[in-house]
């Protein structure tokens, strides 16, 4: 099979390298300038004698110069973290009061060392083993400064990070294993379903996932009897009442659409993900009777990564569909190799619709760690700083986005299994998929889901085929749709 | 032999001359002095099942046609301009009615009208279909905000019964035990959980003051009740005598949280006690249900912020704001109409 990794979109990438500085460099140029002594990098080993206040910009092109990536000239774009936080936490473009500015540059200073910090402790964090002892200097460090019920979203953004990082940091002086991580501080169920319904009100993030594609589903499928959604990963099923209700709305009578559900588990992901699909069934399944929706539902537990078609229940003249939504913060890992396997084999199935939501992190292909790293933090400050304020926040952060951050942490410091994908959509189109049109009601709905939150999303075309939600000038989620070349429309 | 026939109804404007006559190809010309062939019904009919014949109007050449139709008098000249014709009068067509084009669809109808600008038929024809165009779009989109509303309420829903159900496993004996104290303070397993731990311990001071006041895990369902009603008219108070604002914000600015089921702090009182409804929930509106939700998102963000941002905060929710990001939206003019006729 053709190996599509290392493909490189250079510039259609959103989120230049280049322009990470630009989340740091802020209005105010009372930043310090000392160059005194920057960070000097040879071979991975920082100098401890660091000026904290040395010029980013300057400690960036020393520790990208032999990386390859390009660096533009000291810019002056507003940053957008520390915009939003638990509290009104002073930013460049809220406060105009006096006696906050100090304040503000106060945050600011602060929130580009934390990134240094951050940035250097990844670094030194996969260097080879003397910098070990710098790595957890850096970690104590910024453990020091931060915690996650501090005031700024940097501090705490940081703080989930520093976390992350010292559980590789850990597990590196351990033997790596795969599987699912269990996280010491791991929480219960309830917990994890509270925060994601909170996590659902501060952010259209999940739900422009989820209504996209369901909305591309229900044109696909608009005058099928039947209908047979292949989830590959279904978590507690929230994508499909929406659909089930608009079936119901749209059919009276004899023209009701038979709706069938096969989700799959993956035996990797261990017992309770098992349970986890099979709990979903049952609530749909009430769910569908209660409004009255022709349901059925099927477990497929796929033993290994690869999948296999046959071991699907098909019914004649039924309308495949597969759903692929991989944005959610995932708690378990989901190595690339089984959703690639996934799709190709389900193209088999002649599907009518293929749709697939995924982040926008970590797709840039044959970039090292630490290019992901800042990829990353950068994807996390605007997620971080799109969230609505409400007081339930720090608990959402606690309970989701550490654990997300430590998975993903841990997903792209495992090289080889880094999804190093320029992009799926990229991938779909040369394995014989090809794209399906977007259509205007869901251009419509998704720009009315945005609407009902924080200014600064914004929804892009991606391709004919595709919608991008981003904050500002960070793409955050992406949704497209396929179909495979042989199927007749 | 040629008979004169009496003109039917004109067609179109290719033929405003009074005498047409028909040969013995069955074809019918007029008699002004340059002949002019007359596109009967029947004579249409067969151009177009030749140009259907040969795969479409852009595939079809007037040779082949020709050749296909084999009607006998009938030249290359006029099948190359009826052709013309036929190609521009189905263009838009084809552009409405694959409206998942981008935005150039609208650009390319006026770049038709603009070449046939000589065939005024076809411009009434073209004004009118754009018309109906811009209604049929209009209206998708109302569609769209009643089935998006009616989605995240079904959403909302199934969401509130796992939620309900995955406590209900956990908590099943302390449940039945905090349901016998009525009133009383809820204290089940979720006193141990992170929730509690993370809410009440919040150390800052700019932290919501609501959730510290509501402590609801001893809070009584009627001190909550009591502490949404004060809010409830602090909002009130802002939006005195201004519907129009109130409604807006139900349109335009909708807070999903009812539907996402997030009341989470109703839902857990709601447990410590089936039977007693809150009042909160009964005249439940969509209007008094945002109203509720913004107050308990806005009083704390009001009191907190400071004098600027306050009337930052106002003027978001005020009627005249779009709440439409600007950016990356190519559909601006169109959506943008959207506020004001519903608002």
């Amino acid at each position: 099979m053709h190996c599509p990794f290392y493909f490189i979109i250079s510039m259609t990438m959103n989120h230049p390298y280049d322009d990470f500085p630009n989340l740091l460099f802020s209005n105010n140029t009372a930043t310090a300038t000392s160059t005194s002594s920057c960070v000097e990098q040879h071979d991975g080993i920082i100098s401890l004698d660091m000026d904290w206040d040395c010029d980013f910009h300057d400690l960036i092109e020393s520790m990208m110069s032999d990386k390859g990536a390009t660096t533009e000239s000291s810019p002056v774009l507003p940053c957008y973290h520390g915009q939003e936080g638990i509290s009104n936490s002073s930013s460049t473009g809220l406060s105009m009061a006096d006696e906050l500015d100090h304040d503000v540059e106060a945050d600011e200073s602060k929130g580009l060392r934390l990134v240094h910090l951050l940035v250097a402790a990844a670094d030194a964090s996969i260097g080879a083993d003397k910098t070990r002892e710098l790595t957890r200097v850096l970690l104590a460090k910024l453990k020091d400064m931060t915690s996650t019920n501090d005031r700024t979203n940097m501090e705490r953004l940081a703080a989930h990070f520093t976390n992350g990082l010292s559980k590789l940091h850990k597990e590196a002086n351990v033997q790596r294993q795969y599987g699912p991580h269990q996280h010491p501080d791991v929480h219960d169920r309830v917990d994890v379903m509270l925060a994601f319904q909170m996590l659902q009100n501060m952010s259209p993030y999940i739900n422009f996932g989820y209504l996209t594609a369901t909305q591309a589903i229900l044109e696909a499928v608009q005058y099928e009897r039947r209908i047979h959604i292949v989830d590959y990963d279904i978590t507690d099923g929230v994508q499909w009442p929406s659909l089930m209700q608009a079936l119901v709305s749209r059919n009276t009578g004899p023209s009701a659409q038979h709706l069938r559900i096969t989700a799959l588990s993956r035996a990797t992901n261990g017992k309770k993900s098992v349970a986890a699909v099979q709990e979903a069934g049952r609530r749909l399944t009430a769910f569908a009777e209660s409004i009255g929706q022709p349901f059925s539902y099927h477990h497929c537990r796929m033993e290994s990564d690869t999948f296999n078609p046959s071991s699907l229940k098909l019914v004649r003249g039924e309308a495949v569909v597969i759903n692929c939504v991989l944005h959610l913060p995932r708690f378990s890992h989901q190595p690339p190799n089984s959703i690639i396997s996934f799709l190709s084999e389900a193209k088999t199935l002649n599907p009518k619709l293929v749709t697939l939501v995924h982040e926008e992190v970590g797709l840039v292909g044959n970039q090292g760690f630490l290019y992901r790293f800042m990829d990353l933090l950068h994807q996390f400050s605007a997620i971080f700083d799109s969230l609505e304020a409400g007081p339930a926040r720090g608990f959402v952060e606690r309970v989701i986005f550490g654990p997300w951050v430590s998975g993903w942490l841990t997903r792209i410091a495992i090289t080889a299994e880094v999804e190093s994908f320029a992009s799926w959509p990229l991938w779909l189109a040369t394995n014989g998929f090809k794209p399906v049109e977007v259509s205007f009601a869901n251009r419509c709905q998704a720009k009315l889901l945005l609407s009902l939150f924080n200014d600064g999303y914004g929804v892009e075309e991606l391709g004919q085929n595709g919608l991008v939600l981003g904050w500002k000038s960070r793409r955050l989620v992406s949704a497209s749709f396929w179909a495979s070349c042989e199927s007749s429309e | 032999m040629f008979h004169a026939k009496k003109p039917s109804s004109m067609n179109g404007s290719y033929e405003n001359r009074a005498m047409c006559v028909q040969g013995d190809s069955g074809l019918v010309l007029t008699t002004d002095p340059k002949p002019r062939l007359r596109w009967t019904v029947e004579l249409h009919d067969r151009f177009v099942d030749a140009v259907a014949q040969l795969g479409g109007p852009d595939k079809a050449t007037p040779k082949t046609i020709m050749r296909v139709m084999g009607v006998k008098g009938l030249t290359l000249y006029h099948l190359k301009s009826h052709l013309q014709k036929f190609r521009l009068g189905k263009q838009p067509h084809k552009e409405y009615g694959d409206h998942s084009t981008k935005e150039g669809s609208r650009a390319s109808v006026m770049d038709i009208q603009r070449n046939v600008a000589s065939s005024s038929g076809m411009i009434s024809r073209n004004m009118n279909e754009m018309q109906i165009e811009v209604q049929r779009r209009l209206h998708e989109q109302l569609e769209v905000q009643r089935h998006l509303q009616l989605r995240i309420e079904a959403q909302g829903k199934y969401m509130q019964s796992i939620l309900e159900r995955a406590c209900q496993t956990l908590t099943g004996e302390n449940m039945a035990a905090a349901a016998a104290v009525a009133g009383g303070g809820y204290k089940g397993n979720l006193e141990s959980s992170s929730l509690s731990a993370a809410v009440g311990s919040s150390p800052h001071p700019l932290s919501f003051p609501l959730f510290q006041d509501l402590n609801i895990y001893g809070n009584t369902t009627e001190q909550v009740l009591d502490h949404h009603n004060f809010h409830h008219q602090n909002i009130e108070n802002h939006y005195t005598g201004n519907n129009a604002a109130a409604t807006n914000i139900y349109l335009g600015k909708r807070r999903p949280s009812p539907s996402f089921g997030n009341d989470v702090r109703k839902e857990l009182l709601m447990w410590s006690d089936q039977d007693q409804d809150l009042s909160v929930n009964q005249p439940f509106d969509d209007e008094h249900r945002i109203q509720i939700q913004m107050a308990t998102h806005i009083s704390t963000d009001l009191d907190s912020l400071s004098e600027n941002n306050r009337g930052k905060l106002l003027e978001r929710l005020s009627p005249r704001r779009s709440p439409l990001a600007p950016m990356m939206n190519p559909n601006g003019g169109l959506i943008q109409g959207m506020n004001s006729p519903f608002g």
